[in-house]
């Protein structure tokens, strides 16, 4: 797939360009300032984008809004946006113009390379990318609601779909069967009264509005 | 006789003075009718800075007469309306500065005394100093009026001890945010440098070892070079991290002392540095803030030397006085160099020279930069502190 990286710092933007390059992707365009970022991705109209959410000239957080911006400019576009710390707020607006194609991860992540292409390959095709670290501050977050109710073992479920991934994934990561996954997550679903889904898209979106809204 | 002619002159102007404080004042009750219906509080700061004119010049014309000075105490009148309006009110000078024109239009008049002196005085004397050979009776009389003139104003116009406080206070003040101000950069810098050096490298070296391992079956030759690559980058993440860490407190500060990590710093720089820090070696420690301070301002100093003033060699003192630490750092290079002036909307941290400021400003210390062009940059501070 063609990507487009907006990465400041040049080791890292190196860093991204061999590991893509070397996963067999090409890569349209690389921006290092905030103001760069947009305009490539017009110009080039990638299959996905990589963005660094702290980039010049202000080093705040122009990265993310040049995400927001582009999604509002090529709607779908899919983003997967590598943060140098977990802040929850930036991945609620990111996922606040729907969680289709968005990713949102810690940068320390690149390094298991295979689960970054993975991640990267999951937000292209329209799914979700999600931290662990955000999925565990949103599991966490308050207390004595029905998330109480589940068993550790459904909780590893839920924070795994949350993440984004399929059941294929979440059984081959737990150790358990496809069926024992589907098992715990219509347990979930019943407890935490959500309504039945597939396991494409759409359940993840009931998992993350339900985490986000509680 | 000449003495009588200099005091004479000094009365002139004092008399002088005196004749635009009668007008003034009859400006100051318009000003005062005219605030009473709002209509002129627009005019108050501005009156008050002439005022302050008035005064300053009655304190340069008595500074002539006795020799020495009467310090000047004034809070800054600028900005919107409604903060000089405070900076009025809250200013015990202004007061003072009212009370003495008050006072002055009184004795404002001695100036006018000396010309019936005069004209008493040149025929008596004469004929006292010139045919009696007595001493001069009268004209001494005018030197005696400007001394009577220039007591009394001094005692008026010298800051009073609440001025002096309102002064340390906001002296305080300031101080104060500009240390808030420079440990918040401080604090800004340690993290970017934190984020932006080691926390990339270190992802750019686990980038390497995710690659390498992907690669290791198919192609380990590939594989080894990007193990070396990692190896290299994690070798730099830890420099970077020493460098982080010497910026937040020198380990050689507490492993040998301010003058050791000095002499430390001139053997590191590319220029040639003699130091001289005999009478630190001997003493006791300054406290720790003093020392990191000290070696803070060197550094800076140091750099700018090398990177601004094309000096091939700079000199460092460091003194033990009685009230503190003292430190001359001088090149001789091609000078210009000055603190940016500190505004509101100036950035945190700024440069060098700004930041040696803050950080010396912010233990009530004193930075001064003498740098004319053409050189020498000598750049002095002074940090108090109890030995």
């Amino acid at each position: 797939m063609r990507v487009v990286i907006a990465e400041d710092n040049a080791l890292l933007r190196e860093g991204l360009v061999l590991l893509l390059t070397s996963a067999g992707h090409e890569v349209a365009a690389v921006a290092g300032t905030g103001p760069e970022v947009l305009p490539a991705l017009l110009k080039h109209r990638p299959d996905a984008a990589v963005l660094d959410v702290r980039m010049p000239p202000g080093f705040r957080d122009e990265g993310l809004r040049a995400a927001l911006d582009a999604r509002k400019e090529i709607p779908g576009l899919p983003v997967l946006v590598l943060s140098q710390y977990v802040e929850q707020s930036y991945a609620a607006e990111l996922l606040g113009g729907g969680a289709s194609g968005v990713g949102y991860l810690l940068k320390d992540r690149v390094g298991r390379v295979d689960e970054f292409l993975e991640a990267l390959e999951r937000v292209a095709a329209g799914g979700t990318a999600l931290d662990p670290e955000v999925v565990t501050e949103l599991l966490t977050r308050r207390g004595n609601t029905p998330l109480d109710l589940l068993t550790p073992r459904e909780r590893e479920v839920l924070g795994l779909m949350a993440e984004g991934h399929d059941n294929a994934t979440i059984a081959k990561s737990l150790f358990v069967s496809e069926r024992v996954v589907s098992k715990h997550i219509g347990n979930v679903f019943l407890k935490l009264d959500l309504p039945q889904s597939d396991s494409g898209h759409r359940r993840v979106l009931a998992v993350l509005a339900y985490l986000n809204g509680t | 006789m000449r003495q009588a002619a200099k005091a004479t002159r000094q009365l002139a102007g004092a008399a002088a003075l005196a004749f635009g404080t009668y007008l003034f004042i009859s400006l100051l009750l318009l000003t005062v009718a005219g605030t009473v219906v709002i209509v002129g509080i627009g005019m108050v700061p501005m009156t008050t800075l002439l005022v302050r004119q008035f005064a300053g010049t009655k304190r340069r014309n008595v500074a002539e007469w006795t020799g020495h000075k009467i310090p000047e105490m004034y809070l800054p009148i600028d900005g919107p309306l409604r903060h000089s309006l405070r900076a009025v009110v809250r200013d015990p000078s202004t007061y003072a500065d009212l009370r003495w024109m008050l006072a002055y239009y009184g004795y404002g008049a001695l100036g006018y005394l000396s010309v019936p002196l005069w004209l008493v005085g040149l025929p008596v004397d004469g004929v006292r100093c010139g045919l009696l050979g007595r001493k001069a009776l009268v004209l001494p009389q005018i030197g005696h009026l400007a001394d009577l003139d220039a007591r009394w104003s001094e005692a008026l116009l010298r800051p009073s001890r609440k001025a002096l406080l309102v002064e340390r206070v906001e002296e305080l003040t300031q101080t104060r945010a500009g240390a808030i101000a420079a440990h918040a950069a401080e604090l800004r810098r340690i993290e970017r440098d934190l984020h932006d050096g080691t926390q990339a490298r270190l992802v750019a070296l686990s980038m390497r070892i995710g690659l390498a391992k992907r690669m290791y079956d198919s192609d380990p030759k590939a594989a080894r070079t990007l193990l070396d690559d990692a190896q290299d980058q994690a070798e730099h993440a830890l420099t970077e991290l020493r460098h982080v860490v010497r910026g937040i407190h020198p380990p050689i500060l507490t492993d040998r002392g301010l003058a050791g990590a000095v002499r430390a710093l001139a053997a590191g720089s590319v220029l040639a540095v003699s130091v001289d820090t005999d009478s630190v070696d001997t003493g006791p420690r300054a406290p720790a803030a003093v020392e990191s301070a000290a070696y803070f301002v060197v550094a800076e100093a140091l750099t700018n030397a090398m990177k601004h003033s094309g000096a091939g060699r700079a000199e460092v003192v460091l003194t033990c006085t009685e009230r503190g630490l003292r430190l001359v750092v001088r090149d001789e290079g091609r000078g210009g160099a000055e603190i940016p002036r500190v505004g509101p909307g100036t950035e945190p941290g700024g440069s060098g020279l700004l930041g040696m400021h803050r950080r010396v400003a912010a233990l009530d210390g004193t930075l001064t930069v003498t740098s004319p062009a053409g050189g020498p940059t000598i750049i002095e501070a002074e940090l108090p502190c109890v030995w």
